[in-house]
């Protein structure tokens, strides 16, 4: 009982995200010539594969309970590793496994900290992210040009979907990397003990679970996906440079939660960053369409269309759950779930 | 609770119609002229009858890096008022927010809406090829502002107008040693702009190359400031306190540094311009009228005034004309009396 | 009954000690590495040196980390700090010349609390997730304060209001006195009245102090104005200290100092109990950092990597677990 409800708060925020993304999304056709095009929606995939796969990483800590703010800087720095070996004329595939050991040690690590000596994962990931920036200034403090044949044929591959409109390579990593995700999440006993120690970590402790090792590896996981990020962005930038993607972080956080996701860990849905990249990209190619906003007001715009976005969302949920109440209020007592977001702001 | 909940959704609903509203309102505008511009560029459409028979509008597409100083302010202002006053052009702006994936991702908009030639000013050299060659693909021209980019194929972009910023390094050097003697020792501090950004890479690069050839000038200390007034200001203090009166010049990458610097100067109790010597690149107006209140020795000017130079390169490209590969911007070194005289007519 | 108070006491005591130590090892640091670092002389009537720079540069982050502390303590957290300095430098300064100088003052702290009223609100009332209500003010407050300076650096000669953030009085900069009011101020609410209260329990407990009659609510709405207004005077200190007004860099990630000097004082980022002297020895603790890393002449571009060595090397320090196996370990070498 209480188990099905969970599932249906988590649907309405999902369900709601999508009707506001088709009506975003309406809004922007109606509005602008050349919107409602086949390649103006795969370029939101496209030009946000990179964001996709990062952000469906970082959903699992975020479901823990806890927070990788190093993302962004893992993959400027895998950008840039990738770039320098490249150059120094290393095979291209060799490159890319050497960037994904990379990520895989590095989130290890940061788990490694956070489970081990208990430090708050803010400051672990905190020190994470100055450190690979840092790392990739002591590699250059240039950008550099990937001339790679490997990398610029993966580059400029396009695979045509609907007419001559085509999406990238990146686009199907990304999408595989959202359909595993999902799988793992709810189809694997892994998967379940993400939630379970979001939930209550001490309940999981108590349930039995091996809460150590599962914490080390969702950062561990959200590392990987963060250079397989960097992978996939330096595919689409084709160079490497240390301020690439500065604030990305936060971008990805806005996107997890966005889809849906607590930040307090323990509820999500992984199908969720992938609509909150979306939903962003919406917005942004809005305020390109609309192409006569001065910065400052670029800033606003995307600011107040998130804002609204948001805000939507939670009226949504907020009316629903209500109804909810109401209605179980009449026959039985109201359950746990639907308390629990009751007294706002987690 | 229950009460404010529904005061609040009605508020909500109220907000979100009175945007979608204005949204609207505020589009209809531009989104007629957006229509008018796309139907155009497929060269479809018969032009429309207000246009006096002549030609059709020229669409510009410009995608700017943001708006992180001064400086590209005055670049922003001078597209716009050079193409928002002409009736020939049609410009669409878009700012980055500093991020070269938003300017991607602009420049794919630009060609999804079929405009007539793109301007980008790009927040970094690396990184444009498979963009830039979907431009091409689609017959757009591009002209690249204030920096250039490194492409393993020159005809991906058209023009490039803008400065040279080692020059302005050496420019920067050499002025410092023609006014205070090539045989003086002077120890050097150098406020970097943003670490990896390439105008601080090149303009240390510059200035480092003349610095170097002269053994009585010495760069002791060099440390980045982030182009801004406030680290500008907070560096220099603590080099004072570690070097004192053993700094004899600053040579800072941008103005706004400079300025910050020179508050530090006057409140360790030292008269900037005369007990310190200080060089700037950019000629931002508060710098001239540092120089003339003696404060600030030289400026090296990087012109962000690149609207007219743009304007003339897409009109000869229109005709035709083959353009030089690198349009040079105009610009000059100003210090003492040059400067005073200059500055009734800066504009930015 | 005072064995508990013994008790709280001595855990206070650890939690403040170890800031103090990173403070206290850094300043070490200096004596020996960095000459003329403690030199302190007194020059046109008050003093000078590296310290009081030290003091004077601190002294932004600090009352924005006391603003944080609070947010903080109530589990969340505000990523808008930074914003809201800038749109408070760019209030005050753009209205210089207009109106005189304490209603610019008091506009830009009206700005400040209305900032802090509207992260409150979505917080509090909407139950929007902290970083995400935040991150909205984050980005267009930043545009705002863009829009009010219309994205040029505004400067301005008022001697008056530059004495706010690079004044000096009775020999000490004057901002350091504005942080230290600020200090005192918000202890006293913690300390003194019942609204300190409830500020450290609905942090604990949520679910029980409602039932003990906290309207919780009301006080995430309070502390979130609590760090509007102190980012306000941040911003007040910042655009004062050199004259104008940045919109596009003035507190471009303040935010990350200020909740790290909340962390490294000892606040847990889980919410409940606070410590603001903790906080206040963190701010030292970055700015000292951040002065030493300039004065010794490290290139900028390993300053980063500088300061996550610290951070993680500080964080370890306050871990009870990474003492205990470090103790473990030691105990271990000398048996064997």
């Amino acid at each position: 009982m209480k188990l099905n409800l969970r599932i249906n708060q988590n649907n309405i925020i999902i369900l709601s995200t999508l009707l506001l993304i088709i009506l975003l999304y309406g809004a922007g056709s109606v509005l602008y010539t050349g919107f409602f095009t086949w390649q103006v929606f795969f370029n939101l995939f496209i030009d946000n594969a990179y964001l996709i796969i990062v952000a469906t990483g970082l959903a699992f800590v975020i479901i823990t309970g806890g927070i990788d703010l190093s993302v962004a800087s893992v993959v400027a720095f895998v950008s840039v590793v990738s770039a320098a070996l490249l150059q120094e004329g290393m095979n291209a595939y060799a490159v890319m496994a050497i960037c994904l050991l990379i990520g895989i040690m590095f989130g290890a690590a940061q788990g490694y900290l956070i489970q081990r000596f208990d430090l708050h994962p803010w400051i672990v990931t905190l020190a994470g992210m100055f450190l690979a920036r840092g790392a990739s200034y002591f590699i250059t403090t240039q950008s550099i040009v990937i001339e790679n044949a490997t990398y610029t044929a993966i580059s400029k591959f396009k695979i045509n979907l609907v007419g001559s409109n085509f999406i990238s390579v990146s686009v199907v990593i990304a999408l595989a990397v959202v359909a595993i995700a999902i799988y793992v999440a709810k189809y694997t006993e892994f998967g379940r003990a993400v939630f379970a120690i979001g939930g209550s970590e001490r309940s999981a402790v108590l349930m039995g679970l091996p809460v150590p090792r599962i914490t080390v590896l969702v950062y561990t996981i959200s590392g990987f996906c963060s250079a397989l990020g960097g992978i996939v962005f330096t595919f689409y930038m084709l160079s490497g440079y240390n301020l690439h993607l500065m604030g990305m972080e936060m971008d990805a956080i806005a996107a997890c939660v966005i889809g849906g996701i607590l930040l307090t860990g323990g509820f999500g849905y992984l199908v969720g960053p992938l609509l909150g990249v979306i939903c962003s990209g919406i917005i942004q190619t809005i305020v390109m369409y609309q192409g006569t906003l001065s910065s400052w007001w670029t800033k606003i715009a995307v600011g107040f269309l998130l804002f609204l976005f948001i805000l939507l969302q939670r009226v949504i949920v907020i009316r629903r759950q209500r109804r909810r109440i109401i209605s179980h209020a009449a026959g039985k007592p109201a359950p746990n779930g639907g308390d629990r977001r009751a007294p706002a702001s987690v | 609770m229950f009460k404010f909940k529904k005061s609040s959704f009605v508020m909500t609903t109220v907000l979100a119609v009175g945007l979608l509203l204005s949204a609207c309102s505020g589009n209809a505008a531009n989104n007629n002229g957006g229509n008018a511009a796309t139907n155009a560029g497929t060269e479809t459409t018969a032009p429309a009858p207000e246009d006096k028979g002549s030609d059709k509008k020229i669409v510009l597409g410009f995608s700017q890096i943001g708006a992180e100083s001064g400086w590209r302010d005055a670049e922003t202002q001078s597209i716009k008022d050079t193409f928002g006053s002409d009736a020939q052009f049609e410009l669409k702006f878009s700012d980055a927010q500093q991020k070269q994936e938003n300017q991607i991702k602009a420049i794919r908009t630009f060609i999804s809406q079929k405009v007539d030639a793109i301007a980008l000013a790009p927040v970094v050299e690396s990184g444009w090829e498979t963009v830039l060659e979907e431009a091409k693909a689609a017959n757009i021209p591009v002209f690249l502002l204030d920096r250039t980019v490194k492409v393993s194929d020159e005809s991906l972009y058209t023009s490039f107008i803008g400065s040279d910023f080692v020059l302005e390094g050496q420019n920067a050097a050499k002025t410092m040693m023609e006014l205070l003697g090539a045989d003086k020792q002077v120890n050097i501090v150098e406020l970097q702009g943003t670490v990896g950004a390439s105008a601080a890479n090149d303009r240390q690069k510059g200035f480092k190359e003349i610095v170097d050839g002269n053994p009585n000038y010495k760069i002791i200390k060099s440390q980045s400031g982030d182009f801004t007034r406030a680290k500008g200001k907070e560096v220099m203090e603590a080099f004072l306190k570690s070097d004192g009166k053993n700094i004899q010049a600053v040579y800072a990458h941008n103005d706004d540094m400079a300025l910050g610097a020179i508050q530090a100067i006057e409140e360790y109790g030292l008269k900037p311009g005369t007990d310190i010597f200080v060089v700037s690149v950019d000629g931002i107006k508060p710098a001239f009228e540092a120089i003339r209140d003696g404060k600030l020795n030289v400026t090296v000017e990087c012109n962000p005034l690149l609207g007219p130079q743009l304007k003339q390169a897409i009109l000869d490209f229109k005709e035709g004309k083959t353009l030089e590969k690198w349009i040079k911007s105009d610009e000059d070194v100003y210090f003492g009396q040059k400067a005073i005289d200059a500055l009734p007519n800066r504009l930015y | 009954m005072s064995s508990i108070r013994k008790q709280a006491a001595s855990i206070m005591h650890t939690k403040i000690i170890w800031p103090i130590t990173a403070l206290a090892a850094i300043l070490l640091f200096n004596l020996f590495f960095v000459p003329g670092f403690f030199n302190i002389e007194i020059k046109n009537g008050h003093l000078f040196g590296s310290l009081i720079d030290i003091l004077n540069r601190a002294a932004p982050i600090m009352v924005i980390a006391i603003g944080m502390t609070l947010v903080i303590a109530k589990e969340g957290i505000d990523i808008s700090v930074g914003s809201v300095l800038a749109i408070a430098g760019a209030v005050a300064i753009s209205l210089l010349g207009v109106v005189p100088l304490w209603m610019a003052v008091v506009a830009a702290l009206i700005v400040g609390v209305l900032c802090g009223l509207w992260n409150g609100l979505l917080i509090a009332y909407l139950g929007i997730q902290p970083m995400v209500g935040t991150l909205i003010l984050m980005t267009v407050g930043r545009g705002i304060a863009q829009l009010i300076t219309e994205g040029k650096v505004l400067t301005t000669d008022d001697k008056a209001f530059g004495f706010i953030g690079k004044g000096f009085f009775l020999g000490l900069p004057f901002s350091i006195f504005i942080a230290a009011f600020v200090f005192l101020f918000v202890l006293y609410l913690k300390k003194r009245t019942a609204l300190g209260l409830f500020l450290e329990a609905t942090g604990t407990n949520k679910i029980s102090s409602e039932y003990a009659g906290v309207e919780p609510r009301k006080i995430y709405l309070f502390v979130y104005i609590v760090c509007g207004l102190c980012a306000a005077i941040a911003g007040l200190l910042v655009s004062s200290n050199i004259s104008s007004a940045d919109a596009n860099n003035a507190g471009l990630w303040i935010e990350l100092d200020a909740i790290l000097a909340v962390v490294i004082g000892g606040t847990s980022m889980r919410g409940g109990r606070f410590f603001l002297a903790g906080t206040v020895i963190g701010a030292l603790f970055i700015q000292s950092l951040t002065t030493t890393i300039y004065s010794m002449g490290v290139p900028p571009e390993r300053i980063m990597v500088v300061k996550a060595i610290v951070v993680i090397v500080v964080s370890l320090m306050q871990s009870d677990r990474f003492r205990r196996v470090f103790q473990q370990k030691n105990k271990q070498a000398v048996a064997g």
